[in-house]
């Protein structure tokens, strides 16, 4: 444009330019102010001011830069951008309560952050650079952090095998396993055991129509002081494992008049000797007899009763076999006779022993459990339902398969659907995107939405299926933490080769000794080279450690060892032939190499050497604190009466030397004792004896009892 | 009046562009109890229930596995072992007793037992069993649930201050 022109132009355009000018500095201004005031280099300023008005300024800024900080571990799909503003993650010195949250210490773990960086355990984005969009679920990035209560989830992602440190996580799975999810779901690791729910294929001879319409309606049936059918709601691990299904009155008819023509197998009654009757039938001593002999076998160890104890109500008794408060005015006498004498003929697998029963305590024991364990008032509301009609057979038979009773139970000739409920072996790993809320009134999140769902089915999804439990926050919140752990299979070969996979064991014995170890079914509280329950010893190596003579004798009367427990050894009445198989083939097989009985003579211990021992075991060490011997001491471990005649002279050395590697969670810590105290020790415990009094008495019990409830 | 417009769109659009600047983001203050890995209730008052850190938690299991036994009054087993011994060992949350006592001190005595410190033999050495991680765990432990409570010592003798 010429000049002339330009000094044309009218003051009102002058204007506009000048305006124009400002606003597009103004506007090339805002970037760089911008990016001055970003979230992230405000977190870094303020570390910066708040490291240099501490002590130790130089040792928190040793590796200070003011740019974005990130992690990038490619094999992990890890592009962790939050150590830019927790700067203070792997300081040591700023543990610190007192430091901001933001740049305090990472409490010690097993593992380091620059290897695994954050969002592998923590969830949320990785690369954001903004306090929302890093830990909040925004609509592009869907996985949120995972909230502290939840974060033992994040463990059990590559450790399958469970870990002491996460004791919530390994409940969650406790739960999963016990309340037979595994039936409808697919779940990773858990593994479906061979019976879910028992066998219905004879249970119309085992109990009435109207017993199952009861029990299908609401199988709890103990009622508290305040008259809620529940004790603790769902705390007393010995509630039914059955849920409770929200069924409507004609499909409790019709369920439970299919259920009750199922009788494959006639019960065959057992005859009790008529002479056994006779003497028995009008003894007035009978029921007492029968509930002394209930107790002496220790029904309890496995069964549970509710009795009343201070005003309230309370389970007592194990949760390996259902509860039995009730069970007189379930159960068909004639079945409850052949069930006790042989119940793996009516459940083959079964966990119940088979006990060796004479006919006069079966007559008592059943006779009290038909005439004590009772309750008048339990099929109160039912109504008479008489024999089904084809129709309501027919609707039964459909809804046995269609509201999943199938999964868990199985009637004999009936084929469950595979996969009834859907897969949750990736569940801990969708986006909120992928579930469906309802109408549920919850925030759009993950753990809002396993919790809704476990609390009531119907909140997320009106037409569900899955029955209804009831659980205290605790347990709520394991459960969830178990299922966010299950976040499929790892995204990468590099995640894969970190899981940690839970070891699986069996220990099925074959010959004489599987054939009695199946038939008292020793493993349900015994553990066997990994494989069996925890109620009771480990007996890996028992033949390391106890004497021969001793096992017969204990397996014939079993007696507790530890002051504080209450013995839960059942007596089965065992052959003298039984008892002597068990404990040979314990003493040939289960041993452990650094225990071998066969190596140590026992006359190599000498007067002095038990002397010294003595002094080392009430001086020096002072053992008593946790050890009992002729009634002095503690509680703490088992007490040493008999340690002569019970254990072997390896196994005391080879304990002494290492207890952990004999027992690995053993409570007795490891000392440092030379090798004449572990020889002078042995030699002074191989000298005590005692010879075991049979337990024959219940005031031997009721001793125990009070022993455990004074605690003293 | 075009310049006006002009001028006024311009406007907005800076301050959209300051506005879209930064967003709040405030995460809400929760609850100590739901952003703590355990925790655990107060021996001397049921209503109060204790956030527990990640080590105190890990302190806390092994307190029940190994040291529960004579350091309370109740435990998994029923009766505690407390009375059978002479002298009677202080409960861990005993703030009376145990916050005068250093946590090299503590780390110490677990580690050696009580004969090397010149204490109750009847207190047995944990160092060949338990990892020093693992002792520092207790003693965080013990100084969580201490009744009094436990205040750490001013920051110069402190094991965080770093010279």
């Amino acid at each position: 444009m010429p000049a002339e022109e330009m000094s044309k132009l009218t003051g009102r355009t002058r204007l506009i330019f000048a305006a124009s000018s400002v606003v597009f500095l103004v506007v090339l201004a805002i970037s760089p102010f911008k990016d001055f005031r970003r979230e992230w280099k405000q977190y870094k300023r303020s570390y910066l001011r708040f490291a240099q008005g501490r002590a130790d300024t130089k040792k928190l800024l040793a590796d200070y830069h003011p740019d974005i900080d990130q992690i990038w571990l490619p094999e992990m799909n890890v592009v962790d951008r939050c150590t830019t503003c927790h700067q203070g993650m792997t300081q040591a010195s700023l543990a610190d309560r007192a430091v901001p949250r933001a740049f305090r210490a990472h409490p010690p773990i097993p593992h380091n952050v620059r290897d695994w960086g954050c969002t592998v355990c923590h969830r949320g984005q990785g690369p954001a650079t903004e306090v929302a969009e890093a830990h909040e679920s925004t609509l592009a990035w869907e996985q949120p952090i995972l909230p502290t209560r939840f974060i033992q989830a994040s463990c059990g992602t590559c450790h399958y095998a469970d870990l002491p440190e996460t004791p919530q996580l390994t409940r969650g799975r406790e739960l999963l396993a016990e309340l037979n999810c595994q039936g409808c779901h697919r779940l990773p690791g858990i593994e479906r055991s061979a019976m879910l729910g028992p066998d219905l294929t004879n249970i119309g001879t085992k109990v009435s129509r109207e017993w199952i319409y009861k029990w299908l309606k609401e199988p709890r049936t103990i009622v508290d002081k305040d008259g809620n059918v529940t004790v603790n709601g769902y705390e007393t691990e010995e509630e039914p494992r059955m849920p409770k299904f929200r069924l409507s009155e004609t499909e409790l008819r019709g369920l439970s008049g299919y259920l009750s023509i199922q009788k494959a197998q006639a019960v065959v009654p057992y005859k009790i000797d008529a002479r056994v009757v006779g003497v028995w039938s009008n003894n007035p001593e009978l029921i007492s007899q029968g509930e002394l002999r209930f107790r002496q076998m220790f029904c309890s160890t496995c069964h549970s009763l509710a009795v009343t104890r201070a005003g309230e109500i309370k389970l007592i008794g194990g949760d390996i076999g259902p509860e039995l408060t009730k069970v007189g005015s379930k159960v068909n006498p004639d079945w409850l006779i052949a069930w006790l004498r042989d119940p793996q003929d009516y459940l083959s697998h079964t966990r119940m022993p088979r006990y060796g029963w004479s006919d006069e305590d079966l007559y008592k024991v059943t006779q009290y459990i038909t005439t004590k364990l009772t309750d008048s008032d339990l099929l109160t509301g039912v109504p008479q339902l008489g024999q089904p009609t084809e129709q309501e057979i027919q609707l039964g038979h459909r809804l046995f398969l269609e509201k999943g009773c199938a999964s868990c139970h199985s009637i004999q000739g009936l084929n469950p659907q595979k996969d009834f409920g859907p897969d949750l072996s990736a569940l801990g790993g969708k986006n909120a995107s992928d579930l469906e809320f309802g109408v549920a009134k919850i925030p759009h999140n993950l753990v809002a939405y396993i919790q809704a769902k476990l609390q009531d089915p119907t909140s997320v999804n009106a037409a569900a299926r899955m029955p209804q439990y009831n659980w205290n926050q605790s347990d709520l919140d394991a459960i969830t933490t178990a299922l966010l752990s299950m976040k499929g299979p790892p995204a990468t070969s590099a995640l894969e080769n970190l899981v940690v996979p839970r070891k699986k064991a069996v220990f099925h014995p074959m010959g004489a000794f599987g054939e009695v170890y199946e038939r008292y079914k020793c493993y349900t509280c015994h553990k066997f080279n990994g494989y069996g329950g925890d109620l009771a010893p480990d007996l890996t190596y028992e033949g390391s450690r106890a004497q021969r003579g001793w096992l017969v004798e204990f397996l014939k009367n079993p007696q507790t060892l530890r002051p504080t427990l209450i013995l839960r050894m059942p007596q089965f009445n065992m052959t003298d032939k039984e008892a002597a198989t068990l404990a040979d083939y314990m003493v040939m097989v289960l041993q452990h190499p650094a225990a071998n009985p066969t190596r140590i003579d026992a006359k190599q211990f000498t007067p002095a050497m038990v002397a010294l021992g003595k002094q080392l075991y009430e001086v020096k060490y002072q053992c008593q604190a946790c050890h009992t011997i002729g009634g002095t001491g503690g509680y703490v471990g088992p007490n040493l009466n008999n340690a002569g005649g019970w254990l072997t002279a390896a196994w005391i050395e080879a304990w002494l030397r290492n207890p952990h590697a004999l027992v690995p969670n053993t409570i007795e810590p490891r000392r440092n004792f030379t090798e004449d105290e572990v020889r002078a020790l042995t030699a002074y415990l191989m000298t005590l004896r005692q010879s075991i009094s049979p337990q024959k008495t219940a005031s031997t019990n009721a001793r125990h009892v009070a022993t455990q409830g004074s605690g003293r | 009046m075009r310049f006006h417009v002009w001028i006024s769109v311009l406007l907005v659009v800076t301050l959209a562009g300051t506005a879209g600047c930064r967003k709040h983001a405030e995460t809400a203050k929760g609850d100590p109890l739901l952003t703590a890995y355990d925790t655990e209730v107060d021996w001397t008052d049921a209503q109060h229930v204790i956030p527990l850190s990640y080590e105190q938690a890990q302190g806390k299991r092994i307190f029940y596995q190994q040291c529960v036994w004579c350091h309370a009054d109740a435990t998994p087993a029923g009766p505690s072992n407390r009375s059978n011994l002479t002298p009677v060992p202080p409960l861990l949350n005993d703030g009376a007793t145990l916050n005068a006592e250093s946590d090299e001190y503590m780390l110490n005595i677990v580690t050696l037992g009580g004969t090397a410190m010149g204490k109750s033999a009847m207190m047995p050495p944990y160092g060949r069993m338990l990892s020093t991680g693992e002792i520092r765990s207790v003693i965080a432990f013990a100084r969580a649930i201490a009744q009094p409570s436990y205040q750490p010592p001013a920051r110069a003798g402190s094991q965080y201050s770093a010279k």
